[in-house]
């Protein structure tokens, strides 16, 4: 089916979906809004995801699990944006990359500490830093990007 | 890919790797990194298409900008 137009057009329609709501849609649902039938819909679907492999469906589903930066399977790293907590980024390095996703808006991001439960909370604005606590967080990588990295649904 | 409350909570985590003692970015590097020009277009209509093909190469060229060249952060293979 390769169309850049038409997965452009269902890029769109999952990360605006997941903006406005905090969840991605369902391929039946781009199916219909993009006026196509759902089983073009399902395989659109699945070229969009090639096209875009840092995120991925769920495994042996055609359920959209990651569209970094947001994760619509919950992760521990929660966003709030004007008060709701609607959110969740695919991963500590994806978190500070959903400032970009809310022009203009706070987007805090609060997490457990892996360690010792306690609260991480960055705040960001428009790409800049304006609040974090403690002062001292750290971002951490684990595994290597690359062929090092672990498997993708396990970051 | 995880934000700690420190360098010392991380390498008190559990699952840390040995060799992600070099894994390590501080909050405004983490910000810049995921914060290049192509990130700034995740909502624009040609995103897949136009934008996110070039992420590879910016992210690797903020990588060296700010010193992580090792093959760990580039993603290149081991040297033998």
């Amino acid at each position: 089916m390769t169309n850049p137009g038409l997965m452009d057009r269902m890029f769109q329609r999952i990360m605006r979906a997941l903006v406005d709501t905090g969840r991605a849609p369902h391929y039946a649902e781009l199916a219909r809004a993009l006026g196509i039938s759902t089983d073009e819909g399902r395989l659109l679907l699945h070229e969009v995801m090639q096209a875009y492999p840092i995120g991925w469906l769920h495994p042996e589903t055609d359920y959209i699990a990651s569209f970094p930066p947001l994760n619509n399977l919950p992760t521990q790293y929660r966003i709030t944006v004007r008060g709701e907590q609607r959110w969740f980024a695919q991963c500590g390095f994806e978190a500070t990359s959903v400032t970009w996703l809310f022009p203009g808006e706070t987007v805090r991001i609060e997490a457990p500490c892996l360690d010792c439960g306690d609260p991480v909370t960055v705040e960001m604005r428009d790409g800049r830093i304006i609040w974090v606590d403690p002062a001292e967080v750290v971002g951490h990588l684990n595994y290597g990007f690359g062929p090092s990295r672990g498997k993708p649904p396990f970051l | 890919m995880n934000l700690f409350r420190s360098e010392e909570h991380a390498r008190r985590w559990p699952a840390f790797q040995a060799r992600a003692e070099q894994g390590f970015i501080t909050l405004v590097d983490l910000a810049g990194f995921f914060g290049t020009e192509t990130r700034r277009h995740m909502l624009d209509g040609d995103y897949l298409s136009a934008w996110f093909p070039r992420r590879a190469t910016e992210r690797r060229a903020y990588l060296e900008q700010i010193g992580k060249t090792t093959p760990f952060w580039l993603g290149t293979p081991d040297a033998v």
